[in-house]
């Protein structure tokens, strides 16, 4: 593991997840998440949970850097997306659950489930990008004089 | 394919009855002290087939994340991954944590158990699910 290339590309990862999550969810989506007011907490108590909301983010990114750094054909932008597209796929799977217990309307299913599989297959894009794999296949020989 | 599809069928039943232990009997009392976050009983009934696809996206995604990428590790890459996936939803729900009521203990407890529940599924998976043989194109 490139732990300097993790980081730089972990950083990336993070600052990627946040920007999306606001733009996405708590600006475009913020109407569709009005209609359900019982279902949030209120406006006013937002900002005093906002450290569990940086945590979480925080968390999700590291530990999904850490994946695509594991993913066995991590190679740069391309498989990263591949790879973020499938783990969107299986973080849509918990949004259709939550539709099934808990009363939220379709238009945020839809939302979230774009959502995930937007904003990992982007992040994916840039971890691929940032950590490419070494290329530790690769072996130098020095070939004998004459 | 068949390995893929054993994998899949086989860590799919095992996603139910656990996601049935842990929801519908483990944290029952939990969910009921937060009763007006959830739809009442007979609706969930009627979306139940919601629940079905869910499971089904999240065990799919998963055998693939694994077949493309993990395979040839065995139980110990499926068991690797199955982890990887569930600490960073653990964020994910930590996200969920500050912007919805939902109780700190069901968070607390639902992790739990969703780690428990993507090891399982990880080393089932990793157990049946092996890679085809170079050269040869069945799997």
């Amino acid at each position: 593991m490139n732990w300097k290339k993790f980081f730089f590309a972990f950083l990336g990862a993070f600052v990627f997840l946040f920007v999306f999550g606001f733009l996405w969810y708590a600006t475009l989506m913020h109407d569709a998440h009005r209609e359900v007011p019982t279902l949030l907490r209120p406006e006013a108590d937002l900002k005093s949970y906002f450290g569990w909301l940086a945590l979480g983010q925080f968390v999700m990114a590291f530990f999904f850097t850490l994946l695509c750094a594991r993913y066995v054909p991590s190679g740069r932008a391309g498989a990263g997306a591949m790879l973020g597209l499938l783990v969107g796929l299986v973080y849509a799977g918990p949004h259709l659950i939550s539709f099934a217990v808990q009363p939220l309307t379709f238009k945020i299913l839809f939302g979230w489930i774009a959502g995930a599989v937007i904003q990992f297959a982007i992040a994916g894009a840039i971890v691929g990008a940032i950590y490419k794999p070494a290329n530790e296949h690769i072996m130098y020989v020095r070939e004998p004089s004459h | 394919m068949k390995r893929f599809t054993i994998a899949f069928l086989a860590a799919y039943i095992f996603l139910f009855v656990w996601g049935w232990l842990i929801n519908g009997v483990l944290l029952k009392d939990i969910y009921a002290e937060s009763a007006h976050l959830w739809r009442p009983e007979n609706e969930m009934r009627s979306l139940f087939h919601w629940i079905i696809i869910g499971q089904a996206l999240i065990v799919f995604g998963f055998v693939m994340i694994y077949a493309s990428g993990f395979a040839g590790g065995g139980m110990i890459a499926g068991i690797r991954l199955g982890l990887l996936l569930e600490i960073a939803a653990i964020g994910m729900c930590l996200g969920f944590y500050a912007v919805q009521p939902i109780p700190a203990k069901l968070i607390f407890y639902g992790s739990i158990g969703g780690i428990i529940e993507m090891v399982i599924v990880g080393a089932m998976v990793g157990a049946i699910y092996k890679p085809a043989p170079a050269g040869s194109s069945s799997q």
